[in-house]
C-alpha cells in the first residue's frame, strides 16, 4: 500500500512552493492514467503527491496572433472538442481522438503525456512535428524549452524535479500548410499506439516542397523529427521515384536509431510504406 | 493498512446526495464507491484502465474510477449506475438492455450503461458509429456488442 501526503492547491504559486520544498520525493499527478497504474504496481513510492488538476492557470486553450497556448491539464477530450485547435492544428484533433477510449480521453492530459515520455506516446510525436515548446514553471521562475530538448531519454524528462509543465506553446502554421496524423494500431479503439506518422507539409504553387516535418511515433525510444528525410525531400517536386527513395531511407534511418531488434524486420518496411502512403495522400488531398 | 489518523475527509456528491467519507489518500475513487459507500454496481475488472467495468460519471464525463484518486473527486459530482434509475423506475437504457438481450453475465453492464447514458445525454440521436465510439472503452466478453449497440439504438430512436 502506498503512503504519501496528498496536496491539491488551487493556486500555481502554492503548487510551485510545495514542489520546491519536497522536490526529491514528490510526484505530480494530473489525470493519473499513467501514474495510478505505476503506483498500483509499486513502481514508484512518492512521499508527496501534488494534484495539479484544480489549478486554473495550468488549463485552458488560448491564442495570440502568432501562437496557441494549451494548458498542461488540457485533456485529450478538451483538445478534440476545441474549435480553435481544429482550425489551427487539425493534426492535434486527430491525434486526440485516436487515444484510448472515451474514459481515457476524458482524463488523460497532454502535460502528462509529454512528461511520461513513453516511447509509444501519441501526443509527443505530434507536438514535436509542430515544433512545440513546453512552458516550465518553478519557484525560480518560468522558462520555455523546445520540446525536442525536453526529453532526456525514454520515460525521463530533462527538466528539474522542482519544475512542472504549465503549458505547451505552438506557433501557428503558415497558410497552405497541410497536416496529417496516422495511427496503425492493433485494436483501433483501445490500443496504446503501435506506430504513428505525423506530417506537416507545405508546397509552393509549382508543387515544390517548401517545408516538410516528419516524426514517426512508437519506433524510437524518444521520438524526434527525421531531419534526414525532411532534407531529402525539401526543395524538390515529390515524384514517384523520389517518394520511393524516401520511403526506403525512412527504414534505414529507423534502423540507425534503434539498431536491429526483434521487431525491426516488420517495422522497417512498414514504416517506410506508411510514410509514403500518408505523404502521397497529403500531396494529392484537396 | 493505513491508520485512521492518516485519513482525510472527502466531500463529494454521489448520485445527487452529498457524502462525507474518511479516505486514505492512496485509495481510488472505485474503492471508495464500492467499499466505503457500498455502491457495488460499479465493478472492478482490470484495475488499470483497460476494461471500463468501473466507469462512472465525474462532473458529467465518463472516467475509469480505478484511475482516479478518491481525493481527486473532492467537491465534485459523481454518478454511478445506482443513480441511473430505481428498481421501480428504470432508466430506458436499463429496460432496453434487458429486453434486447444485451446482458449476459452482467459484469460489463453498469459501465456500458454509464457510457451509453453519457452519450445520449449529449447526443440523443447518435449514429451507430457514434455509439460504437462511446462504448469503445467498455469491454464485453459475452455478447459480441451487437445486442448492446442494438439496445442503445432502440432508446435513441424512441428518445
Ligand atoms: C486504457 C488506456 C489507453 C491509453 N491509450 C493511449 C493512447 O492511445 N495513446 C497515448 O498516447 N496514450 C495512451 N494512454 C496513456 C495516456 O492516457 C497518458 O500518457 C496520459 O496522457 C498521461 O496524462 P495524465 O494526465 O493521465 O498523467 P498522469 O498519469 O497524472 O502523470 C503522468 C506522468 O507525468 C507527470 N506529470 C503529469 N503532468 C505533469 C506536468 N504538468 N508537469 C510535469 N509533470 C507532469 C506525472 O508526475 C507522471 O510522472 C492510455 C492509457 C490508458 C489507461
Ligand atoms: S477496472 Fe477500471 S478500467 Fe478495468
Ligand atoms: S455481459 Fe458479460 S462481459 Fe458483458
Amino acid at each position: 500500500m502506498q503512503s504519501y501526503e496528498y496536496y491539491a492547491p488551487r493556486s500555481l504559486p502554492d503548487a510551485l512552493e510545495y514542489l520546491a520544498e519536497n522536490a526529491k520525493n514528490c510526484r505530480i499527478i494530473a489525470g493519473g492514467t499513467d501514474l495510478i497504474p505505476a503506483l498500483r504496481n509499486e513502481d514508484i513510492h512518492p512521499a508527496f503527491l501534488l494534484n495539479i488538476m484544480e489549478i486554473a492557470e495550468v488549463g485552458g486553450i488560448s491564442e495570440t496572433e502568432q501562437t496557441v497556448r494549451i494548458g498542461a491539464i488540457t485533456t485529450f477530450n478538451d483538445l478534440a472538442e476545441s474549435g480553435l485547435i481544429r482550425k489551427e492544428f487539425p493534426i492535434l484533433s486527430e491525434m486526440a481522438l485516436s487515444v484510448g477510449g472515451p474514459q481515457t480521453r476524458n482524463r488523460g492530459t497532454i502535460g502528462g503525456n509529454i512528461a511520461s515520455a513513453a516511447p509509444a506516446a501519441d501526443g509527443l510525436p505530434v507536438f514535436l512535428s509542430l515544433d512545440a515548446e513546453v512552458e516550465l514553471s518553478s519557484r525560480r521562475g518560468k522558462r520555455n524549452l523546445p520540446l525536442n530538448e525536453a526529453i532526456a531519454k525514454a520515460w525521463t524528462p530533462a527538466w528539474g524535479n522542482d519544475e512542472l509543465i504549465t503549458a505547451i506553446r505552438i506557433k501557428k502554421l503558415p497558410s497552405g500548410t497541410r497536416t496529417a496524423f496516422y495511427k496503425l494500431a492493433r485494436r483501433q479503439a483501445m490500443a496504446r499506439s503501435r506506430m504513428t506518422i505525423s506530417l506537416i507539409l507545405r508546397r509552393d504553387p509549382a508543387g515544390i516542397i517548401e517545408e516538410l516535418r516528419f516524426v514517426p511515433g512508437s519506433v524510437m525510444p524518444v521520438p524526434r523529427r527525421m531531419e534526414e528525410i525532411e532534407k531529402l525531400l525539401t526543395g524538390k517536386v515529390p515524384t514517384d521515384e523520389l517518394l520511393d527513395q524516401a520511403a526506403r531511407a525512412v527504414g534505414e534511418e529507423m534502423v540507425k536509431v534503434t539498431g536491429i531488434r526483434w521487431s525491426t524486420g516488420y517495422k522497417k518496411p512498414v514504416l517506410g510504406n506508411l510514410f509514403r502512403i500518408v505523404l502521397s495522400q497529403l500531396i494529392t488531398a484537396g | 493498512m493505513a491508520k485512521d489518523q492518516d485519513k482525510t475527509i472527502l466531500k463529494m456528491t454521489v448520485n445527487g446526495e452529498p457524502v462525507e467519507v474518511a479516505v486514505n489518500p492512496a485509495w481510488t475513487l472505485l474503492r471508495v464507491i464500492r467499499e466505503e459507500l457500498g455502491l457495488t454496481g460499479t465493478k472492478e475488472g482490470c484495475g488499470i484502465g483497460d476494461c471500463g467495468a468501473c466507469t462512472v460519471l465525474l462532473e458529467g464525463k465518463t472516467v475509469n474510477s480505478c484511475l482516479v484518486l478518491a481525493l481527486q473527486a473532492e467537491g465534485k459530482e459523481v454518478r454511478t449506475v445506482e443513480g441511473l434509475g430505481t428498481e421501480e423506475n428504470l432508466d430506458p437504457l436499463q429496460e432496453s438492455f434487458i429486453e434486447y438481450g444485451a446482458v449476459q453475465c452482467g459484469f460489463c453492464t453498469p459501465g456500458m450503461l454509464i457510457s451509453a447514458r453519457a452519450l445520449l445525454d449529449k447526443n440523443p440521436h447518435p449514429t451507430t458509429e457514434e455509439i460504437k465510439v462511446a462504448i469503445s472503452g467498455n469491454l464485453c466478453r459475452c455478447t459480441g456488442y451487437v445486442k448492446i449497440i442494438q439496445a442503445i439504438e432502440i432508446v435513441a430512436q424512441e428518445g
